[in-house]
């Protein structure tokens, strides 16, 4: 048996030409029905009767009452059930469909619940899975000239990324991957995969994709033409949540913000700690980019959310750190059996220190010559009300602003 | 009567389109989290769509990243611009997405895309003085997107509100050492002075000093052997 999908087409025109040609290739008795279920145009190619030039049209709308005429046995019951059903009495179609759902399934089981829907021409059956829809794609070819400049390659893939874009968020949809193939003067092409993190149709993502790319990659010849396909598509995620929720509703709009800054700043623009134990603070942190997908999104379902853990910190006065520590010129005087800075003078001002603790000494390094260290730090309050972090560098003798609370 | 008041804002929101707040006033403005400093702000909070200017030192930055963990609390975004790059990567807790801008323009536009986006209620730009026309861009950006824009600064052109804080040298409370001298730092009394349109007020109270653990030597020039198993500091 063969099956055809007509959805969308003239079945009965279809039917007949399909049946032309398996005449033309040789089976004179091959026939051919046309029904909305399969189970009505089984039925009919097979017990039917043959109408005009061998094909049999279940008038739409009919299947029920078609099927309800032809014996028990056309549907090929299980063996277990035939003895039932002639017990039952049922001997035909439709004495088995005029029977309640509950009723079949009590007496006859799951077996003849599905004998029952196909009694019914209520067919579940998928005899053909859903066609896949296209996947969003574009070309650009030219044959005057040929393009080395990675830039006017990226102008011109730039508006391949539109149509491609536009048609996946078209569509809802969002790219995992896209194929970017190169046509080269040498007649060979050169083939690039782009991969997103995550499903999306944001142009401005696929194009900082595609300049990472370009400046990653070496081809062989000039281009003469670019095909861009999307290969991996999936629905872009659609998170639950409440639309009263302040940072739920404005996702989408932090995301592109950040995406944006890190296209324009490169990665390390948006950047979260990493920090080891490393005696010296400044050394201690490593800054790590932070994917454009997580600008703290915080739902709270409307309400205000308990207290968390990481956020609980209470308000407080932490150090700030100069970007590099500042040479400056102290002026010290003994403390029991050391020295303490009593003022210093950083950027042409001379700043009176009121208070002073430490030294706190930090060493180490020392199998290490590029980093070995040996630091006296005092934490001091200026006559200006700032606290100050201040070190004495014992290997090179000077003086050093670190940092301030703020 | 409700329907005159809602005519009479439809008519100034056709006759004055850029007066009206894009909030429309429903939204609470940024509040701090610490009550006492959310009771010298006007309507408890920094504002929104409006600039406001924070003098540095003298605690400031404290209280900002405090409101960036209320926003973050109440289920809303931050952003801190570090222009000068001096947040310290051991004080940071993620309560707020960190911009690190390599320059002041850099800063200007991320500082732009953020508060243009919408997404983030609290916008600080941290250690950028900035000239007028970029002060005003900014302003015009925040004015769109509705977040509150906090400018860590000594000037205060375009300001709708301006805090400035201070901290007196004997307002720092000190743990002693046996000698009797400052040995670890408790907390400070902040002095907060908030200026706006209409509105002076005036707040004090203590926050705490977060200190960090150092791994200390016993003098300087000697290496830190603490880490080393105990067998290989005994005597061959």
């Amino acid at each position: 048996m063969l099956w055809a999908d007509g959805h969308g087409l003239d079945a009965h025109t279809l039917a007949r030409n399909t049946l032309q040609l398996i005449r033309n290739r040789g089976t004179d008795d091959a026939r051919a029905a046309v029904a909305a279920t399969p189970v009505a145009a089984e039925l009919a190619v097979v017990f039917g009767a043959v109408g005009e030039r061998g094909v049999a049209v279940v008038a739409p709308g009919t299947d029920r009452a078609f099927t309800a005429l032809f014996p028990i046995e056309a549907l090929d019951p299980a063996p277990r059930l035939a003895p039932l059903l002639a017990a039952l009495g049922i001997a035909t179609c439709g004495d088995l469909a005029a029977l309640s759902h509950e009723s079949v399934e009590v007496r006859l089981g799951a077996e003849g619940v599905a004998l029952w829907r196909l009694a019914r021409a209520d067919d579940r059956r998928l005899i053909f899975s859903p066609a896949p829809r296209e996947l969003p794609h574009a070309s650009l070819d030219w044959t005057d000239y040929a393009l080395k400049d990675p830039e006017r390659l990226l102008f011109s893939i730039n508006a391949l990324l539109t149509r491609v874009c536009g048609a996946l968020a078209a569509e809802g949809r969002g790219a995992h991957e896209l194929t970017l193939t190169f046509s080269l003067t040498d007649r060979g092409t050169h083939v690039e995969l782009l991969r997103s993190s995550r499903p999306t149709a944001n142009q401005r993502t696929w194009v900082r994709l595609v300049r990472a790319a370009l400046e990653r990659i070496r081809l062989s010849a000039a281009v003469t033409g670019v095909a861009l396909h999307a290969s991996r598509v999936a629905a872009r995620d659609a998170q639950q949540g409440d639309l009263f929720d302040r940072g739920f509703t404005t996702t989408g709009a932090a995301e592109d913000a950040v995406a944006r800054i890190i296209e324009d700043q490169g990665e390390h623009a948006v950047v979260a700690p990493d920090n080891s134990a490393h005696p010296l603070l400044d050394e201690r942190t490593t800054w790590t980019p932070r994917a454009p997908r997580a600008p703290h999104a915080a739902p709270t379902g409307g309400k205000v959310r308990e207290a968390q853990p990481a956020y609980a910190a209470q308000a407080a006065l932490t150090l700030q750190l100069a970007p590099v520590p500042r040479a400056i010129a102290v002026e010290t005087a003994p403390r029991r059996d050391h020295a303490v800075p009593v003022r210093y003078r950083d950027g042409g001002q001379w700043h009176d220190i009121a208070q002073v603790a430490g030294p706190d000494r930090v060493s180490g390094g020392a199998w290490d010559p590029d980093h070995l260290h040996a630091r006296e730090y005092f934490r001091c309050v200026t006559r200006e009300g700032v606290l100050v972090w201040l070190f004495y560098d014992a290997q090179a003798g000077a003086w050093y602003l670190h940092g301030w609370w703020d | 009567m409700a329907a005159s008041v809602a005519d009479l804002r439809a008519l100034i929101e056709q006759r004055f389109p850029d007066a009206v707040p894009v909030t429309r006033g429903i939204a609470r403005p940024v509040a701090s989290g610490i009550p006492e400093m959310d009771h010298a702000l006007p309507r408890g909070g920094f504002p929104l769509g409006r600039l406001s200017v924070c003098a540095p030192h003298g605690g400031t930055t404290a209280i900002l990243r405090a409101a960036c963990r209320n926003a973050s609390r109440d289920g809303e975004r931050a952003a801190w611009v570090d222009t000068g790059r001096t947040i310290a990567g051991a004080f940071w807790d993620d309560a707020a997405l960190l911009v690190r801008p390599a320059t002041l323009a850099h800063a200007v536009r991320a500082a732009s895309e953020l508060l243009h986006a919408g997404g983030f209620r609290l916008v600080v730009l941290a250690g950028a003085e900035l000239a007028a026309p970029q002060v005003a861009r900014l302003v015009r950006a925040a004015h769109e997107g509705g977040g509150a824009f906090v400018l860590l600064t000594d000037h205060s052109s375009m300001a709708a509100l301006r805090l400035s804080a201070r901290i007196a040298p004997e307002a720092y409370r000190w743990d002693r050492d046996p000698f009797g001298g400052p040995a670890h730092v408790r907390d400070v009394q902040l002095d907060i002075h908030v200026r706006a349109l209409g509105w002076n007020a005036r707040a004090r109270f203590p926050l705490p000093v977060q200190s960090h653990e150092l791994r200390l030597a016993l003098e300087s020039g000697l290496a830190d052997r603490r880490g080393l198993p105990r067998t290989r500091l005994r005597a061959p």
